[in-house]
C-alpha cells in the first residue's frame, strides 16, 4: 500500500508536471479528442484547399466570365470594376472620360447616407485623414513625407464628387485603393460625409 | 493442510478496491480537467508568418477593427484582411517598409521584390469552429454582440491567442442568458466598453424610440434597479427581439 501511493504521488506529480494548468500558452495546433467530421474536406472561406493545384481554396473568375453582381463593361470583355455593378456612373463616379459631379440616383443623400459615411469614415479614412478631415490623423505621427491630404483644403472642396468616389475606389499618391473593403455604396456615404465636414469646416 | 493464504492477504481484496477507486478517481478527475476546449484550445497562440501587433494597432493607433476585418457586418465569416489593406499603409514609402517582419507581406505584394511570389500571407487561424457548427458573425455584430465576448480583450494582445473556450455550452450560455452580452450597436468593436460609460438619457430615447414607450415610463419603471450591464441587455434584447435560437439547426446543418 505505501508503495502504491508512493507510485502513485510521483506519478501524479509528473502528470501534473507536464499537463500544466487551463489557460497556459502553447504554439502547437490544439488536439481534437474527438475529431469526428471537425475537420472536413470542404472548401472553407480564406482556408487553403489541396483540391486545386496552386493550393488556394479562395478562386478567381474564370477568363471570360463575369460573377453575378459585375456587369460587363461596354466592350464586351469583363468589367474592370472590382466590388461594384458596373460601369455606370454609381460604380465608377465618371461620366465617360470626365468625373461626374453629384450623387447618383441609386444613392440619394439623405440622413441615414451621411450617418452612415460618418461612420465608414472613422474606420477607413481618420487613421490618414484625421476625423475632422484636415489631414492630420495618428499615422501622421509615422510618416514624414508627403503630408496626407487635408480633405477641407479649398482643392479637395472643389473636386466633384465622382472624383473623390474615384479616388477612394482606385487610391491616389501614395494612398492605397479602397475598392476592396468599401462597398459601392459605403464609398458614396463617405463622400457624402466628406462634403458635410467641409461644410461644417470653419474657413 | 498448512494455510494456503497468509494473513496478510484477508486485507487484499479491499485495499485493491480502494487502490483501484483512487486511480478511477484520478484519471476521471484528469479527463475532467484536460478534455474540454477550456483547457485544449484557451491558450493556442501560433506564430504567424507577420508578428501583427494587435495592441499596437487596435489600442494605441484606435483603428477600428472594421478597418481590417472589413466584411464581418456583412459576412457569416470574419475575413482576414486581402494584403493590400496592410500594404496601403506599409507599402514602399509608407510606414515602416523595409521592417524585417514584414517579410512575408512583401513577397506577396511587393512586384519590385526579387522574393516576390505573390502568395498570399498564410495566416494561421486560432479560432475555429468545428465544420459543422455554422457560427454567423453578422448576426451577432449587427445585435449587439462585441467581438470581445468570444475573443477576449484582442486589443490588448500583443499576439493573439485563444482566450474563451468556444465550445457548445460556451455558446449555449449566451444563447439562453443573451441579456448578459448585449450592447448598443455603436460599441462593438470597442473592446473596452463599459455599461457605466452609457449615456442614460440617449439610451431611454433610443429605446423610447424602438420600443413605442416613453421616456419618462421607461425611466421610472427602472427608478429602483442599478443601470448596469444586465438591465442595459435586458432593455436591448426586448427592444430588439431577441431569441437567441436554442436548438440544434441553430447551429448544425
Amino acid at each position: 500500500m505505501r508503495w502504491f501511493i508512493l507510485i502513485v504521488m510521483l506519478l501524479g506529480v509528473m502528470v501534473l508536471a507536464g499537463v500544466g494548468h487551463r489557460g497556459q500558452k502553447f504554439t502547437s495546433r490544439p488536439i481534437e479528442i474527438f475529431p469526428d467530421m471537425d475537420r472536413q474536406f470542404k472548401l472553407k472561406t480564406q482556408k487553403p484547399s489541396e483540391f486545386f493545384a496552386d493550393g488556394s481554396g479562395s478562386r478567381k473568375p474564370v477568363a471570360g466570365t463575369v460573377p453575378i453582381g459585375f456587369a460587363v463593361a461596354g466592350d464586351g470583355g469583363p468589367a474592370e470594376f472590382t466590388f461594384s455593378h458596373g460601369p455606370e456612373y454609381a460604380s465608377t463616379g465618371m461620366i465617360g472620360e470626365y468625373f461626374g459631379d453629384g450623387f447618383p440616383t441609386e444613392y440619394p443623400v439623405d440622413e441615414a447616407l451621411i450617418e452612415r459615411g460618418r461612420e465608414r469614415f472613422k474606420i477607413n479614412c481618420s487613421m490618414c485623414h484625421g476625423l475632422s478631415g484636415n489631414g492630420v490623423g495618428i499615422v501622421s505621427k509615422y510618416w514624414t513625407l508627403p503630408p496626407t491630404a487635408n480633405l477641407l483644403d479649398s482643392r479637395v472642396q472643389a473636386f466633384p464628387d465622382g472624383q473623390i468616389f474615384w479616388t477612394i475606389t482606385h487610391g491616389k499618391g501614395l494612398m492605397g485603393p479602397y475598392n476592396g473593403t468599401i462597398a459601392v455604396r459605403d464609398r458614396w456615404a463617405i463622400v457624402s460625409y466628406v462634403r458635410a465636414l467641409q461644410k461644417t469646416a470653419q474657413p | 493442510m498448512a494455510n494456503l493464504f497468509p494473513r496478510w492477504t484477508n486485507e487484499l481484496p479491499l485495499k485493491a478496491v480502494v487502490c483501484v477507486a483512487a486511480l478511477g478517481g484520478i484519471v476521471s478527475g484528469l479527463v475532467a480537467y484536460t478534455a474540454t476546449p477550456k483547457y485544449t484550445r484557451v491558450g493556442y497562440m501560433p506564430e504567424q508568418p507577420i508578428p501583427f501587433d494587435h495592441s499596437l494597432h487596435a489600442q494605441q493607433l484606435g483603428m477600428d477593427c472594421r478597418y481590417c476585418h472589413s466584411f464581418v457586418e456583412q459576412s457569416s465569416h470574419s475575413n482576414l484582411p486581402a494584403d493590400q489593406v496592410c500594404w496601403n499603409c506599409h507599402g514602399p514609402g509608407k510606414v515602416k517598409p523595409d521592417s524585417p517582419k514584414l517579410q512575408a507581406l512583401r513577397e506577396a505584394m511587393d512586384e519590385s521584390s526579387e522574393d516576390y511570389t505573390g502568395r498570399p500571407v498564410a495566416w494561421v487561424q486560432i479560432h475555429e469552429t468545428p465544420d459543422y457548427a455554422y457560427f454567423n458573425h453578422s448576426a451577432h455584430v449587427n445585435r449587439g454582440v462585441s467581438c470581445v465576448e468570444c475573443h477576449g480583450q484582442v486589443n490588448e494582445m500583443k499576439v493573439v491567442y485563444h482566450a474563451k473556450p468556444l465550445s457548445m455550452s460556451f455558446c449555449l450560455d449566451c444563447h439562453r442568458n443573451s441579456e448578459k452580452v448585449l450592447r448598443p450597436l455603436d460599441q462593438i468593436t470597442n473592446l473596452d466598453w463599459k455599461a457605466e460609460d452609457v449615456d442614460k438619457d440617449a439610451f431611454y430615447a433610443y429605446l423610447a424610440d424602438k420600443t413605442g414607450k416613453g421616456v419618462e415610463d421607461l425611466k421610472k419603471a427602472d427608478s429602483h434597479k442599478t443601470f448596469d450591464r444586465l438591465l442595459i441587455g435586458g432593455h436591448l434584447k426586448e427592444a430588439w427581439n431577441v431569441h437567441p435560437p436554442q436548438d440544434c439547426t441553430a447551429c448544425h446543418r
